[in-house]
């Protein structure tokens, strides 16, 4: 199955060639879990972020628990402060 | 020696301009800029007098970095007291011109009495002149720079100072340096406006001292080495947040009736880098400020086919465009989500001297009050003033920086105009000071933060961001949101910019760069807290003093009862009065949020 991404701020960079301005997709079998798909966008590891899934914050040791379906909305966003 | 050690001293009523020494024990109490700034306020006036009254001072303070080689080192803050909060206002600002003030020899301008008739003051190093006003009065703060810089023709003067909305007295007015920077927050601009002065123009070749510049400069080459994720901030500016909060659940919406706006990526940095269907692209560059290695301004173009600037060619060229701030009050808290409408209020915001936060969040409160029928075209003068619609957005924002029509209701604020229209509760204001971009439910710590902000609600006052981003739940927020105010009161009054902590610098890199330039051992985190508390504590005490208290470190009752709609804080509302007391007492300070004697005098207040 594809999953759609959105990537954020700074994190876009870390992007796939090819992607639209902060999209992208990701094959994944079905089953999968978040874990696998934040696995395949390899960001760094000293980049930290915070994950939405369909309108609600991931927890951190979430990650493995939650399977992700083709219709799921993953949203992965920097930490940022305001201005 | 990073302070010039000179205070400039203006009183329009007698015509008088003094240079003073500097109170080097205060100075080194309360460092610079907002912190002396406020010392001087504090000591200088009485906090009950009236912000519009000849009794007020509005003090323009430098910081021991401003105008060093540090990076973001150009900022400045205007101190007075708000018009429209009644509280002490510190409305900071970049750009170049409190760079030059401080190149111009002096650590401080402190501006008292009133005018007989509008004047400017002209300032090249020690040679002061408050001048007649006259050709620029009535001007837009663009008129004014362009006329004025064509009277001196020296292309590094530098200027702040007031359009018609500052003239007028609108609430919010603000301070605007450089055409479009800004001391933005409280009314800054209104004060210089009662007092009758117009603008301050001024060139300096002083120099800035430090005590060890070898030092120093080893220091500022060290920390400019940390500062090593700053692209995002270069290329996005702060509108990235727009994303962020959109999708978490905390951009305010329609007035703060949601959390969620469905144009936000109409107003994100993907649609401001992308070409629109005749081509145009929002933004143009980015921009820095005096010193800064960021470079988070943008600088925008408005489509010239685009309804607001269709023949009016004067607004067709580059100037400061949206930030995130900007975005949301002239964007999502309005339901506009045309980048190019709200580009444009932005822009006559900038040209009239208005706080584009209050301008917007006043304008979203009228759309409420439009939407529920308490107001009607016949009360709008024809103006539909809807939700959403961009085109009413556009009238409305000009008729209020020329003191205009409906203009003038807008000018009051949303707290004055929403009880003038009998409906109180629907005015989203701290202090009478409108929201910032961050909802009080799904942020909580941005509530507490909000509630207890000494100018009102303000956004810049705390640092709740990473620990609000992490959890809705209220545990610990209270020590947060305390501490970091206090660290952000310090940072202010270093004279550098905050947003260098979002780029790779922590504290340690401030009080490096504070410890190389100025005299004694400013090392320690524990001298830089003592400072920052120092500060927020003689804030607190201004505004007990101006009569504000505990019925002041509030939120509006659609903050606290109505819970948010959706994203990660759904069903939520702000749970303040969990939060309140353990910040009180975090602070050294009893149930109704007094600093106690033992607290002031264990910070040397009194």
């Amino acid at each position: 199955m594809e999953v759609s991404v959105t990537l954020f701020g700074g994190l876009r960079h870390y992007l796939p060639a090819g992607s639209s301005f902060n999209r992208c997709s990701i094959e994944l079998d079905d089953g999968s879990s978040l874990e696998s798909l934040l696995q395949k966008i390899q960001l760094p590891a000293d980049k930290p972020y915070m994950v939405i899934v369909n309108d609600t914050k991931v927890a951190g040791d979430q990650f493995g628990e939650i399977t992700i379906r083709s219709d799921d909305q993953v949203v992965l966003l920097p930490p940022i402060k305001g201005g | 020696m990073a302070w010039q050690q000179k205070i400039l001293r203006v009183n329009l009523s007698t015509g008088s301009c003094d240079i003073e020494a500097l109170n080097m024990e205060w100075a080194d109490a309360y460092l610079g800029s907002r912190g002396l700034g406020s010392k001087y306020l504090y000591e200088e006036m009485d906090p009950a007098a009236d912000a519009l009254s000849a009794e007020n001072k509005i003090i323009f303070a430098t910081g021991p970095l401003t105008g060093t080689m540090a990076s973001t080192g150009g900022r400045y803050t205007v101190i007075t007291k708000g018009p429209l909060t009644g509280a002490i206002a510190c409305s900071n600002s970049g750009g170049k011109f409190g760079a030059e003030l401080k190149l111009a020899g002096y650590d401080l301008l402190i501006i008292e009495g009133e005018a007989a008739k509008p004047v400017y003051l002209h300032i090249e190093n020690e040679k002061v002149e408050i001048c007649d006003a006259g050709e620029i009065w009535g001007q837009t703060v663009w008129a004014t720079e362009d006329i004025l810089a064509a009277k001196y023709r020296d292309p590094l003067m530098r200027f702040a100072g007031i359009g018609q909305a500052g003239e007028t007295l609108c609430r919010y007015a603000c301070v605007v340096n450089d055409k479009h920077r800004a001391a933005g927050r409280s009314g800054v601009g209104a004060v210089m406006g009662a007092k009758k002065i117009k603008t301050i123009a001024v060139r300096g070749t002083a120099g800035v001292r430090n005590a060890d510049p070898k030092k120093f400069f080893s220091v500022v080459n060290e920390v400019n080495a940390r500062m090593n994720d700053r692209e995002g901030m270069s290329r996005d500016g702060t509108l990235a947040m727009m994303d962020v909060t959109n999708s978490f659940g905390s951009l305010p919406t329609r007035n703060n009736r949601s959390v969620r706006f469905e144009g936000a990526d109409k107003l994100n940095p993907e649609a401001m880098h992308s070409p629109n269907a005749n081509g145009h692209t929002n933004i143009i560059t980015n921009g820095a400020c005096f010193g800064c290695t960021i470079g988070c301004g943008r600088i925008c173009k408005i489509d010239p086919t685009h309804f607001s600037v269709k023949d009016r060619p004067e607004y067709h060229g580059a100037s400061g465009g949206l930030e995130y701030e900007t975005a949301y009050a002239l964007g999502s808290a309005c339901g506009v989500d045309d980048i190019d409408a709200a580009t444009f209020a932005g822009f006559l915001c900038n040209e009239y001297g208005m706080d584009p936060i209050s301008l917007g969040g006043t304008i979203a409160a009228a759309m409420e009050l439009f939407d529920i029928g308490a107001i009607d075209e016949k009360t709008t003068g024809g103006i539909k003033l809807e939700f959403g619609n961009a085109e009413a957005l556009c009238a409305i924002a000009e008729l209020t920086g020329k003191g205009e029509g409906f203009g003038a209701d807008i000018a009051m604020g949303s707290k004055r105009m929403c009880e003038k229209y009998g409906h109180p509760d629907l005015s989203m204001t701290v202090k009478g000071q409108e929201f910032a971009a961050y909802d009080g439910r799904s942020m909580q710590g941005m509530g507490l933060a909000y509630a207890t902000s000494n100018r009102g609600a303000c956004h810049l006052r705390a640092d709740p961001y990473g620990h609000d981003f992490e959890t809705t739940e209220i545990e610990g927020k209270a020590k947060i949101v305390a501490e970091t105010q206090r660290d952000t009161a310090f940072l202010d009054a270093s004279g550098l910019c905050l947003f260098p902590g979002g780029c790779g610098w922590g504290l340690e890199d401030y009080r490096a760069l504070v410890d190389a330039a100025c005299e004694g051992d400013w090392s320690s985190a524990e001298r830089m807290h003592e400072t920052g508390e120092r500060i927020w504590n003689l804030e607190k005490l201004f505004n007990l003093k101006a009569g504000l208290g505990k019925k002041d470190d509030t939120l509006p009752k659609r903050i606290l009862k109505e819970p948010a709609d959706v994203g990660t804080g759904k069903g939520l509302v702000c749970k303040l009065d969990e939060m309140l007391p353990e910040y009180y007492a975090i602070n050294g300070w009893d149930a109704q949020g007094v600093p106690t004697k033992d607290t002031l005098s264990r910070l040397g207040i009194e």
